[in-house]
């Protein structure tokens, strides 16, 4: 009896791979306005630049926001392993011990997040020593998903790290290949957070300064830190220049600087359609510069190819569903108003 | 093998365990929790009962801060744990089930979204939106493990798919109904329980002895539910698996069928109390009530689990994450072509790839102090024979050398001097040291594999005889290589055997 091969993808590369950046642009958007936000509230807390109404209207949409980033989180976890298991199982396991503490991580960060809201509820106050807990939370996970992700993308230095320690107590030391990357990251959620935040705060002066002010000091130091990355790349620089990725690029920036000029002039909805837009560009970007790093040792045309179509068809009639749902609930609960 | 293994001190059982009992719980709690409070809201407001309101509102904050943050993260750190512990397994499920668990996570966002929205909608949205949002948030919650439900099941009786491949004879597999309706028994009952637990709380009156009886009597339903699925289940469960696991597990898997019925009765005389003293009922009882399904419920997970064994995947993927389907290869260049990862020291990475994920040298199934007092020859024995000792193990896939190298590894880090001067042993204790290491393994007493019987009125020469030619007593039964102070012992051990033991 030959047993079925599970060595194979159920859709065409191209289907899964639209699936896979879409929805991390979804997790990386929200991911941008938890970090960012959080970040911010605590920088105008620090420095007392908001009112206490201000801080708490933040501070209560924080756990729905990590709500948001961990459930869209799971669909781009899922196809990333579809695609590139081989990299990534091999990479979380050597750093096994940091990666699965990410999981505590969040929870606290979760629970510092709803402790603060119902706090800020109770007494409208706003606590910075849970938010900076959170904080820290969040940014240790980002750095982990940094550190691991560069890791999968370097095979030879992943054998050579297990071969001497088998402990998942390893720490990438590449620090090159993901360090710029990483602040490339925070930077880029903090602009996304300053937009989020300025139009959380649009009425309220002292907020929509705050935010205005982190996206576009976070745009620039974010564009800043891209191009040190991209120069860092060194021998991947010239690979990755003769991929369409240069087009791209251009076409992201400009997106960004068109959110930029929309969101002075208040045009908040098309000033967001094209920052997300611009991430989703970037997030192109992040999935080409895979390739070229793993050119050798992978290719994605070495993938069968053995569509399932009706569970796909399953899923597709399920998302849409989803988005439907989501789109209609969200109206039930900001239009309804309660009995009387 | 195509892997790095963790080797971390932990053992994968224990960690895998912590993690994914609690998520078993809290997850099935969601579900269940979602229908209790929609339900008891449309009965409260239909009879504009404001204290009822009141309990549901307090019982939904909990409630959403379990499901939402516990419940979302730890089926999130399951995901992880998976993947660190069974990589190749959790490889596979991917590629077959991609679109089950794509379609799972579209009912996963809205149940998140729907659990928050209900749950900051108390004082926010009229009572009929209010509603819907609970009915939404229970239907999607059930719709993910109507998904996820197959992919479990899938893991112990994936039926047809191993001849065809399809997607579809792997989902509504054997076990895949009878599991279906057993989780949601379990659901419901999860949830009668909580609520009685908050119940309990509350203060003596008509209202709390309304809760309390209404809260039971889900939890009778649930159990009742549960108890039937549960027959239901072991029956579609192909009997070749059952059989051989009550053969090689005999004592574990018949205590966890009677600790099943146990529980299910208890349970119900347990409830049936309630329904009839429901003013007086403490939280101590709510407690214990709680435990008790907790720990059926646990028990009936742990023998799903131990059905599976020696596969992770039945009949494609043993637990060490060795393929089936390349059975031929292994046998053929052994295991060392396909471990990917080396480290320069092939014993230890045989040994990591084909036993470590099961076992530990000292803490989980710890193998070094089981294994002291054994000769090498009797190592390769049972490295080679491991599909015969007790515990349903795989057996072992590769080349002859590679069991040696195995062995190499666990000689050099087991104690060797005499069973006799490591116990601070003689006589009788002697020769029962020497039964559990030489012989015990795989003859464990009262399985179908004890010899208790046919050793019964042996003498001393004949046992010793059957000693010298014990290699040709069956294929993989070892010679036997211990001492002559070791044999003396165990042949006298052996005479008392056929008399249970006793001299
Ligand atoms: C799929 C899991 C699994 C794998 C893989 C596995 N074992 Fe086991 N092993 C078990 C279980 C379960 C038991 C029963 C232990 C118990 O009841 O405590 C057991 C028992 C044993 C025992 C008897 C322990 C004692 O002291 O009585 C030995 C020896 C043993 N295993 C050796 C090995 C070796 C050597 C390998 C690798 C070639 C291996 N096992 C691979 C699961 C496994
Ligand atoms: C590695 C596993 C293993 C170990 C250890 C082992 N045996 Fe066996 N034994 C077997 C197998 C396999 C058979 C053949 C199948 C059967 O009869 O169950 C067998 C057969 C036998 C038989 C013949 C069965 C019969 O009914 O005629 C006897 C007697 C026996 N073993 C006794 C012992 C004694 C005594 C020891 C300890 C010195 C021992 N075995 C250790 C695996 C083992």
């Amino acid at each position: 009896m030959t047993l079925p091969d599970y060595r194979f993808i159920s859709a065409p590369l191209w289907l899964v791979t639209i699936l896979h950046l879409l929805t991390l642009t979804l997790h990386l958007a929200a991911m941008s306005c938890l970090l960012g936000g959080t970040l911010i509230a605590l920088w105008a807390g620090v420095r007392k630049q908001w009112s206490a109404p201000d801080a708490a209207g933040l501070a209560r949409v924080l756990p729905a926001a990590t709500a948001a980033t961990v459930s869209l989180g799971v669909a781009p976890l899922l196809f990333l392993q579809l695609v590139y298991p081989r990299q990534v199982y091999a990479a979380t396991i050597v750093s096994g011990w940091f990666w699965l503490a990410v999981i505590g991580a969040v929870i606290m960060a979760y629970y510092a997040f709803y402790r603060t809201s119902f706090q800020a509820h109770r007494t409208g106050q706003v606590s910075l020593g849970l938010l900076a807990l959170a904080a820290l939370g969040l940014l240790y996970t980002s750095l982990v998903y940094s550190s691991v992700f560069a890791l999968a993308e370097q095979p030879d230095l992943l054998r050579a790290l297990y071969a001497k320690d088998q402990s998942g107590w390893v720490w990438n030391p590449a620090l090159g290949a993901y360090g710029l990357r990483w602040l490339h990251v925070v930077l880029g959620a903090l602009t996304v957070g300053g937009f989020f935040v300025s139009v959380l705060g649009r009425k309220s002066p002292a907020m929509a300064a705050t935010g205005r002010a982190a996206f576009v000091g976070g745009m620039a130091a974010a564009a800043a830190m891209g191009f040190l990355y991209l120069v860092s790349l060194d021998t991947y620089l010239g690979p990755y220049m003769r991929t369409p990725a240069m087009p791209v690029l251009l076409l992201a920036l400009a997106l960004a600087l068109a959110a930029l000029h929309l969101h002075s002039r208040k045009r908040f909805g098309l000033s967001g359609l094209c920052l997300f837009l611009s991430l989703l560009g970037m997030v192109y970007l992040r999935h080409v510069l895979r390739l070229v790093r793993l050119r050798g040792s992978f290719d994605l045309a070495a993938w069968r190819i053995a569509p399932q179509w009706s569970p796909f068809l399953l899923f597709l009639v399920c998302f849409i569903l989803m988005l439907v749902v989501l789109v209609w609930m969200a109206r039930l609960f900001f239009r309804s108003e309660p009995d009387a | 093998m195509h892997y790095p293994f963790w080797d971390q001190p932990i053992g994968y059982g224990v960690l895998m365990a912590v993690i994914a009992v609690f998520h078993v719980f809290v997850s099935h709690f969601a579900i269940g929790g979602g229908l209790y409070l929609v339900v008891n809201e449309h009965l409260a407001r239909r009879d504009g009962d404001t204290a009822r309101l009141a309990f549901l509102e307090k019982l939904s904050k909990f409630f959403a801060m379990v499901t939402l943050v516990a419940g979302a993260l730890t089926g999130v750190g399951i995901w992880f744990v998976i993947g660190l512990l069974a990589p190749a397994a959790t490889e596979a499920l991917i590629h077959n089930y991609v679109w089950g668990w794509a379609t799972e996570w579209t009912f996963f966002v809205v149940e998140i979204a729907a659990a928050m929205l209900y749950f900051y909608g108390w004082k926010r949205v009229t009572a009929k939106a209010h509603l819907t949002l609970g009915w939404i948030y229970f239907v999607a919650a059930w719709l993910s493990l109507v998904v996820i439900n197959g992919i479990l099941t899938f893991m112990l009786t994936p039926g047809r798919w191993l001849v065809t491949g399809d997607f579809w004879q792997g989902f509504f597999n054997p076990t895949y109904w009878p599991s279906l309706v057993l989780r949601t028994g379990v659901c419901v009952m999860l949830a009668g329980l909580y609520a009685l637990l908050v119940a309990s709380r509350l203060a003596a009156g008509d209202f709390k002895a309304r809760t309390v009886r209404q809260a039971a009597g889900w939890a009778v339903v649930g159990l009742a539910v549960t108890a039937l699925a549960q027959a239901w289940y072991w029956k579609a469960i192909p009997a070749e698996v059952t059989a051989r696991a009550l053969e090689t597990m005999p004592t574990s898997v018949r205590a966890i069928v009677l600790s099943l019925w146990l529980a299910a009765a208890l349970g119900a005389v347990g409830v049936a109390l309630v329904i009839l003293a429901p003013r007086r009922f403490g939280t101590a009882a709510a407690l214990a009530f709680m435990a008790l399904g907790m720990a059926w419920f646990g028990a009936f997970e742990w023998s799903r689990e131990s059905l599976r064994k020696p596969y992770i995947l039945t009949g494609y993927m043993y637990g060490n994450g060795a393929e089936v389907a390349l059975t031929a290869a292994y046998r053929r260049d052994g295991f060392l072509p396909q471990i990917t990862f080396r480290t320069g020291d092939d014993g230890a990475d045989l040994f990591r790839h084909a036993c470590r994920s099961c076992h530990t040298l000292d803490g989980y199934k710890a193998l070094r102090p089981g294994l002291a007092g054994a000769d090498r020859a009797y190592l390769l024995a049972l490295v080679q024979g491991a599909h015969l000792l007790r515990g349903n193990m795989p057996p072992f896939l590769g080349t002859p050398r590679e069991a040696g190298l195995i062995a190499d590894h666990l000689y050099q880090r087991t104690d060797h001097r005499p069973l006799g001067a490591i116990y601070q042993v003689e006589g009788l204790a002697l020769g029962r040291r020497a039964y559990d290491l030489r012989c015990g393994k795989c003859h464990a007493v009262g399985t179908a594999s004890d010899k208790a019987k046919s050793l019964a009125g042996q003498s001393a020469e004949d046992l010793s005889g059957m000693l010298d030619m014990a290699s040709s007593l069956g294929e993989g039964m070892p010679a036997y290589t211990g001492d002559a102070a070791e044999r003396k012992a165990l042949v006298a051990y052996l005479q008392t055997l056929g008399q249970g033991g006793k001299p």
